[in-house]
């Protein structure tokens, strides 16, 4: 809704940046069953569509996506992260997403550029 | 701890500053010359790929050597590799950079999986490493991102 941010309002949004994130899965992986050859891409597509949606916000951050697709067989998958940051600017939202044959876990993380 | 400590160089500012940040930074500027501000790293603070990346494998052969999956375990396993990658790199010495360190562990069941991630950041001073460990109950990937702050 905000067009415009002012210089002291610089802080990461998680909650908005988990939407998108979901919107992206949702439109990319939504109604399809896993395939090996289609697999790469569709990783691909969900990292460049919710890096290019997060910066078209317009903040001031560096941004790293990371996401993971997992074929369901019964097999567990855990992921961890560990952040050497500043916690006042800097923010970080992981997105958990499963469908019938797959799971999908992003995580977002925003590096503030201080200037 | 003052921006007046960035304004000049020379012993006498450098005596007055106090947070380890501010020294090191005093430092660098000796090398720089004259300049108050870096924009970018000196090539020995640089974040280097290759180093890390052997370090995160050193880490993960350390502590994935011969375990088998356990989804009891797993979840501090890979908390504690995270932070180990985490600390380890911060001991590197790599100057005025952020890490971030993202750590997948999954049971290998024959299943098939892909990850994949994507940087909006300046090339020229942000890097990663990523290093993959696998044994036939599990399979680790460990990815580390630095990130300098100007």
């Amino acid at each position: 809704m905000e067009e415009y941010h002012s210089g002291d309002e610089v802080s990461f949004n998680p909650d908005d940046a988990s939407n998108v994130v979901k919107e992206c899965i949702e439109g990319i992986i939504g109604g399809v069953d896993y395939s090996q050859n289609k697999v790469n891409q569709w990783t691909a597509s969900i990292v460049e569509h919710s890096l290019t949606q997060l910066v078209k916000q317009g903040k001031p951050f560096k941004y790293i996506v990371n996401c993971a697709v997992m074929q369901k067989s019964g097999a567990g998958l855990h992921t961890a992260n560990s952040c050497y940051w500043d916690t006042t600017t800097d923010g970080s939202c992981t997105v958990r997403w499963e469908n019938r044959t797959m799971y999908c876990v992003v995580s977002v993380f925003a590096v503030a550029i201080a200037l | 701890m003052k921006p007046s400590c960035y304004d000049n160089v020379g012993k006498a500012v450098k005596r007055k500053c106090e947070t380890t940040i501010a020294q090191k930074r005093d430092i660098s500027l000796m090398d720089t010359g004259a300049n108050t501000y870096l924009i970018r790293p000196n090539y020995k603070d640089k974040f280097k790929a290759g180093v890390a990346k052997e370090c995160i494998g050193e880490i993960l052969r350390e502590q994935l050597y011969g375990v088998q999956y356990d989804p009891e375990e797993v979840p501090t396993l890979s908390r504690s590799l995270a932070d180990s990658i985490k600390h380890k790199l911060k001991d590197m010495a790599f100057d005025r950079y952020k890490f971030i360190v993202q750590v997948v562990i999954g049971e290998q069941r024959g299943e098939g999986v892909k990850m994949a991630a994507r940087c909006f950041w300046d090339a020229d001073t942000d890097n990663y490493a990523q290093e993959i460990y696998m044994n036939d109950s599990l399979f680790c990937v460990a990815a580390a991102f630095a990130v300098y702050y100007y």
